[in-house]
Order: structure tokens, then sequence, then C-alpha cells
């Protein structure tokens, strides 16, 4: 291989094996039915009988359900919250900011099983008001969308605020100058303005949450509401098990978040919102006077239910002795937290193993991100627009799909060495589910270099390699390491594809938390969970630091 | 830099160790493994989830089989290995104190748990004796049962109630459903909004995970219906498939042993050996379900008339 191909060659060779090899074989099995014996015989024999099962309706539809009431629920918290904070100098912005980070940070299903033991009957918050009956609003469809939506909601909240502070104001002001009312400025002006950004971020929100397992998973067996990837887990992972139905259903999930994407992109697509020309701007923020005690209330308020009840009741739960013994002093205890470092070093081989493979995802998906958006952007080389969909393509692969296809792939007898039952088979799930991240981040930093930079190098006789190296690499670095970080705490926490793939002997921070619930112990699950959650929110706040740019 | 990874991976995982797939408490298997290794120097490496995953995972590996040794928590799934003819005989000297009727060629128990009535005391009800008390009013709303799809142990229940009462089981079964009794997952899911108070009882909870709760100082109590329940002894077995046989037999034997029966003991499982004792009622004193008149229902045809009936099909 001569010195110019090796670049695109390393690139293409490990998306081919990160992203195109779980996904061929989905689509295989989901196509022949027969496949994991090796006979090709019966095609599209799984379609014909998953379509004709009579719940598959209720599945798709409630799925569809729950993905639209998340995306509405996260568009009425996030976009009021985000354009106050965008627009307006919020007294103490940079700390609400860092507490609407932390439902981002919390795993999912912790966050649900928190909910749980908050809300229940005889939960946390009957016990302090006795008369707040909430425990049938909780296990409906009802409350797994608000649950999703606590969680999902920041991801709206970011995007308005970040998109309205950078272009909103200055605009706006321009057209009050010219005698527009403070609303049809508004209206007019700042809200078209950051409407790709409030599209973009709610299709996002309905993806994230309709390829979601741990809240419908850990609330769902109680309010007997079923998603697709419910489904999927239980063909997958009950017996008997049905890898054929739970690759068409794989399909029917990836088919919802490739049309999500495609309305995205169509709606951001028309329009030319781009009110950066580079130069420098002062962004001023108006000031709330009448209205500050008014709006902190309500970022209080959101804080309260979104971020403090799920964290306390976890809290409540690592720091009990006995669920039954309910909040009380004399029930406090230091027990779950001992038994973490007891237990035959399980959960700290759970930790170590969990940051391991966090630092190696983080430093493989981004050096192949790295890889993958300078062909792309920079080299414009031949085949860029395969590069380049097939390292975003993960963003609508629910993990659940990327782990039914690594199983499929790898778990044969025809390959003379195999990652399966293996950690490698985790690195490879979790270098698939989290490419995008330094792809999204590294490509807009790239696109933002002018490229007279890249030509001059080469002028003077610098190699593309050398040039990616040197120049390129310390511009972009920020970026880039600030994705990985990203990568880092979203993969010392996964779920789903952990519990399918996690061979015997080795376990994550989320496996072990997991099955410490399934046994019962939910005290030591909920021990280990703030241990995580702690350390992921360290390990952002260190990750913005290093970037020295506000939250973003 | 992948391929340096992945044949580093495939440098650690192919080390000479057991592998050793096991349903029920993860703590009992980490110990059994780790008295086990520090007897012969061999490591063990656990899968520890819920019967049902546990086959589940048997069943997708069957191209390139991973498992040596398999404990289920459901006699029924031993018997249908036997007859797929994927175990390989095997008894171990270590079973001779074993009863008869927990002992085939090709498995053995290496514990029994029973199924019974876990039920809050501070819940505000009356203390149930029987399983139908459940389906009063008073337990309205308030009862979580066990998915016996993913518990082996709770499946053995409905098969040893339908086996004894036949169509009245069913009986049982709907009216516990128009009372208001929901399914929770596995075991422990169906056991923890009991211990909160969300719920008053569990039907048919597999006894160790309670007395172990109870231990903690959970206000909970284990009762065995006045009528009878099943016992689900938890069968071991080797897999035909497995390269590594001889350290197999040898686990069998190490968890048979009178060190690897205290252990079970201490997991508030009953032992299978009679001559261990243990902190908790042994089956010897458990009104047991009347054995089947005819041949036991199958499996499949339990689960899925179960499912149907609590709408999860």
């Amino acid at each position: 291989m001569n010195r110019n191909a090796l670049l695109p060659g390393v690139t293409g060779i490990a998306l081919l094996l990160l992203v195109a090899v779980p996904v061929s074989f989905v689509i295989l099995q989901a196509v022949f039915p027969h496949l994991d014996t090796g006979v090709y015989s019966a095609p599209f024999r799984a379609f014909t009988r998953v379509f004709a099962e009579p719940q598959l309706r209720e599945l798709f539809s409630t799925t569809i359900k729950v993905g639209l009431g998340v995306a509405l629920c996260s568009g009425l918290i996030g976009i009021p919250l985000g354009a106050l904070r965008g627009l307006f100098a919020l007294p103490g912005a940079a700390l609400w900011d860092v507490l609407f980070l932390v439902p981002f940070l919390l795993p999912p299903y912790i966050a649900a099983l928190s909910w749980m033991l908050a809300l229940q009957t005889h939960g946390y918050v009957q016990q302090l008001v006795p008369w707040l009956h909430l425990n049938d609003f909780l296990f409906s469809v009802t409350g797994m969308v608000i649950v999703m939506t606590l969680n999902v909601f920041p991801v709206v909240y970011f995007a308005v605020s970040r998109s309205m502070a950078a272009s909103g104001s200055r605009l706006a002001d321009v057209a009050r100058i010219h005698g527009a009312g403070p609303w049809r400025a508004f209206s007019r002006v700042t809200l078209p303005m950051a409407l790709p950004a409030m599209a973009s971020s709610l299709l996002l929100a309905f993806t994230l949450s309709i390829e979601e397992y741990g809240v419908p998973g850990a609330l769902g067996s109680r309010s007997g509401v079923m998603l697709l990837t419910t489904g999927i887990e239980a063909r997958l992972a009950d017996w008997p098990i049905d890898l054929p139905g739970a690759a068409v259903l794989s399909l029917m999930l990836v088919a919802i978040a490739l049309c999500a994407y495609s309305v995205q992109r169509a709606v951001v697509a028309g329009k030319n919102v781009e009110s950066m020309t580079g130069k420098p701007a002062d962004i001023t923020q108006k000031r709330l006077k009448g209205w500050t005690i008014p709006v902190l209330a309500l970022f209080t308020l959101v804080t309260l239910i979104a971020v403090a009840l799920p964290i306390l009741s976890m809290m409540a739960t690592a720091f009990s002795g006995t669920l039954s013994g309910g909040l009380s002093l004399s029930n406090l205890t230091l027990r779950h937290f001992g038994a973490l470092f007891a237990a035959h070093g399980d959960a700290l081989s759970a930790l170590s193993t969990s940051l391991s493979l966090a630092l190696g995802t983080a430093l493989i998906a981004g050096a192949t991100g790295l890889l993958a958006s300078w062909l792309v952007v920079v080299r414009k080389i031949r085949g860029s627009a395969l590069i380049d969909g097939l390292s975003l393509l993960p963003a609508a692969l629910p993990g659940i799909v990327v782990g039914v296809g690594l199983i499929l792939a790898w778990n044969r007898s025809f390959w003379p060495v195999t990652p399966y039952n293996t950690w490698a088979i985790l690195l490879l799930a979790y270098c698939c589910l989290l490419l995008p991240y330094p792809v999204r981040y590294v490509s807009a930093a790239l696109k933002q270099i002018g490229g007279n930079l890249d030509a001059a190098a080469r002028v003077h006789g610098a190699t593309a390699a050398q040039t990616l190296r040197l120049i390129l690499l310390p511009l972009v670095f920020p970026s880039l390491l600030a994705s990985m970080m990203m990568v880092f705490a979203v993969a010392s926490r996964e779920l789903v594809t952990s519990l399918l793939l996690s061979p015997a002997g080795v376990q994550t921070v989320s496996v072990y938390v997991w099955r410490q619930f399934e046994q019962g112990s939910v005290g030591d699950g909920m021990a280990m969970a703030s241990v995580a959650v702690l350390l992921s929110l360290t390990l952002m706040l260190a990750a913005v630091r290093l970037q020295r740019k506000p939250l973003a | 830099m992948t391929a340096m990874t992945l044949s580093l991976a495939m440098a650690a995982g192919s080390a000479q160790a057991l592998t050793l797939y096991t349903a029920g408490p993860g703590s009992l298997a980490k110990k059994l493994a780790a008295g086990y290794e520090k007897q012969t120097g061999v490591k063990v490496d656990v899968f520890q989830a819920t019967t049902g995953k546990v086959m589940a995972r048997l069943d997708a590996e069957q191209a390139n089989p991973r498992a040596d040794v398999l404990i289920s928590a459901s006699w029924d799934t031993a018997t249908d290995l036997e007859k797929r003819g994927w175990l390989l005989e095997y008894q171990s000297p270590n079973a001779e104190p074993v009863p008869a009727q927990f002992k085939t060629p090709y498995y053995v128990a290496q514990g029994i748990s029973a199924l019974g009535i876990v039920w809050n005391t501070k819940s505000g009800t009356t203390e149930p004796k029987d399983w139908g008390d459940l389906a009063k009013p008073e337990f309205k709303d308030k009862v979580t049962t066990p998915d016996p799809s993913l518990s082996g142990a709770s499946l053995d229940l409905l098969i040893g109630l339908q086996n004894a009462h036949a169509q009245q089981a069913w009986k049982l079964f709907e009216d516990l459903k128009a009372n208001g009794m929901i399914i929770a997952g596995p075991n422990a899911q169906a056991l923890t909004p009991v211990l909160q108070g969300a719920k008053a009882a569990v039907f048919g909870a597999v006894d160790y995970v309670s007395y172990a709760s109870v231990q903690d100082g959970e206000s909970v109590k284990v009762i065995f219906p006045s009528s009878g329940t099943a016992i689900a002894p938890r069968p071991m077995m080797i897999l035909k498939s497995s390269q590594q046989q001889k350290e197999a037999k040898a686990f069998i034997d190490y968890a048979l042993s009178p060190e690897g029966q205290k252990l079970v003991a201490d997991a508030w499982l009953m032992p299978a050996r009679t001559d261990i004792d243990a902190k908790r009622p042994l089956f010897k004193s458990l009104k047991l379900l009347p054995e089947a008149s005819q041949a036991s229902a199958s499996r499949k045809d339990v689960l899925e008339r179960f499912a149907k009936l609590f709408g999860q099909q």
C-alpha cells in the first residue's frame, strides 16, 4: 500500500469493521431467517411472520407515540428555558448549564429506577408528602414519556440557548432599531433564526427516546408497556430466542430513526441562518429586570424535578440500610458502599473494566473520527460520501441493533479468530455507537479552518499526513478532545449492548448495577451508580475546562 | 490499532479458564468459583443472569458453544437439554448423600429453593396463609409475581400448581389477575416494590432472595402456603461440548463437597446433600404440592397460557 493510500485505507477498514459488518449481518439475518445455521432458505419468511403478529401494531405505535411525546415535552421544557438562557443575562447562567448536564449523564435506567423508588406508593415522595399519589401516573405511557423527557430535554435546552445566544439578539436589536416591537422582533427574527436548532434537537430527542431501553426496561414491566427496544431485547435475551424476529424489529427501529433523520435534514437544509461572519461580535444579553425572580423560580423548579429528585432518590437508596425502613436517620448506613469494596473485588474490577473500555473507545473513536472527517472535509477523496455516511450512520442505530449485529457477525465458527466472548466485542460496540460524536465535532471544527493553511503547507512540500499532524490537528484538538471526553463519559455507563455482549467473567459498571437490581440488592446497585455518576460528572467538567469554552 | 487491540484480546480470551453459566445468586457463584480456584488453580469465568437469559445465551451460542458448566434455576431446562443430547453423563462421588429425586445420570441439584408468599409485615394487611388469600379484596392491586418466562423457579411453581390442581390452578390465576396482580420482571423486580411497601406481597417468590432480605433487616416474611408449594432444585450439568471436561467434573465435585455445600447453605438455599446443615427450613419440613397424576404439563404451553392470561401476548 503506498503512502497516500495508507490513511484512507486504515479509515475504510475501521469503518467497515465498526459499522458495515454489524449492520450487514442484521440485514442478512432479517432476510434469511436460518442464517445462524448457515442455510440461506426461506428468505423474508421472518418479515411475514413478524408482520402477522397481532401485538406488532401496538409495539410500533407505542414506540412512535412515546418518541413524539418525548420530543413534544422536551420542546415544552427546553425551548422556553433555552430562549431565556440564550437571550437574557441569567444570574448564575453557568451553574444552570452544569445542573442541566446532570440528567444527560445519569444513565437512563438508573434514573428510571430512582423515579420508581421516589414516586411509587410508599416511595420517598409519599413518605414525605403522604397525600401525593403519583404511583399510577408513573406506571403509564405518560409516566414513561415524562421520565424520558427529563433525561432528554437538556439536548433541546443546550441547542436552543446556544443558537439564540449566537445569533438572536444582535439581529433582533437591528429589527428593534428599525421600529419593530419586542414581540415582533422575537417572532419574526429571533425565532426563525433558532428554528433549525430547535428542529434538529427535537428530532434528536425523538430518536434518543425510541432507541432507549433503560426506561422502558425498568418501568415497562410494571406498567405493561412494551416498546420496540424492549421487544427486541426480549426476543434476543429470553429463552427461547428469536434471532430473525429480533433482526426484523431492529430494522423497523432503524427505519423509524432514518425517517426522523431525513425529516431533520429536510427542515434544516433549505434555510441559511448563517449569522457568524468570523468577525468578533459582542454578544450582549438583555437584562431580566423585574422578571428575574419568576425566571429564577422557573429554573429552580425544573432543576428540582429533573435533577434533584432522581439524584436524591438514588442517594437515599444508596445510604439506606433497608428499603422497608424508609427515610429515617436510624436507617442511615454506609454498608452499601462498603459492599462495593468487599465482594471479591467485583465492583472494583467492574469500575476498572468500564474505565479502560471507555478510554479505549475514546482513543479509537477519536482517531477514526478525526481521519474520517479529515478525508471528507479537507481531502475530499473519492468515496468520501461513503465514508461520511458510514461514520454518521451509527447516530441512527440503536445500541441494541449494534449488539444484535455484532453477535450475528462474530459468533460464527468460520472466523479463525473472533472478538466475540472477549472484552474486545464491547470495544467494537462502543466505538461503533459513539463514532458520530468525534465526527460531528471535528468536521465542524475543520470546516471553520480556511483552505489556504492546508494549501500553504502542501506548497512547502509537506505530505498530506504531515499537514494533518502538524497544522490541522493542533487547530482542531480542543474540539477533538471535548468529543473524546464525551465518548468517554457515555461509554463508561453504556448498558444495552453491554448486557447483550459482556462475556463470562467481564462486568462493566452498568452490568454490575443491573445485576444488583436483578438480585434484589438495590442499595448496593445505587451505591455503585452514585460513584459512577460522580465520576462521569467530574470527567465531563474536566472536558469542559480543558476546552476552555462555555458549555455547549 | 484496531487489529492490534483485537489480537491482544484474543490472547487474553484463550487462557485456560472454566466457563460457568449460572442463574441465581451471583455472590454464591463467585464464592464457589473462588473456592474452586483456590483448590485447583483453575480460574472460573462466571456469567450470571436470570434463567431465561442464561438459556438464551446458551441457545445463541450453539454454533460455537462457550459454557462448560451450567447451573439453572429450573429442573425443566436440564431435562430439555438432556433430550437435545447436549449434556455429558457424570455422577460425582460427592453426590452420594444427595436424595435420588435430586439427581439423574446427567445432572444433579446444587441446592434447592422453595417458592412461597413474601409478605410485607408493615403493609397493614393480614398475614396470608394460602395462595388463594392473595385473590381476596384485601390484596386488591397489592400483589406482584415474577415473570415465569424470566425466572425458572417461578415457572416450576406454575407447573407444580397446574399438575396438582389442573383447572383449579387456572381459576386461581384468573382470580389473581382480576384482583390486579401484576407481573414484574424477574424475581427481585417483583420483590423490590414489596420491600418499599408499594405492594403488599409477592405470589411465588423464590425464598432464598427473601431470606437474604430478611437478614438485611427488611420487614418481610416468607410464608409457605398451607395447601402446599413447589420446590425448585437447581440442576448443575456439564455441556458435552466442553473442552475441559476434567476441570468441569472437578467443579461439580467441589460444589457438592461439604465446603461447597456450606457455601450453598450460606446463600440461604437448601443444600442438596442431606448431611449439611442450613439456617432455614429444609424441604423435609415443607408441605409440597402433590406429584402430577398424568404427564407433567409442558413448560411452553404453561408459559403461553399464562402470558396470554396476563396480556403479554
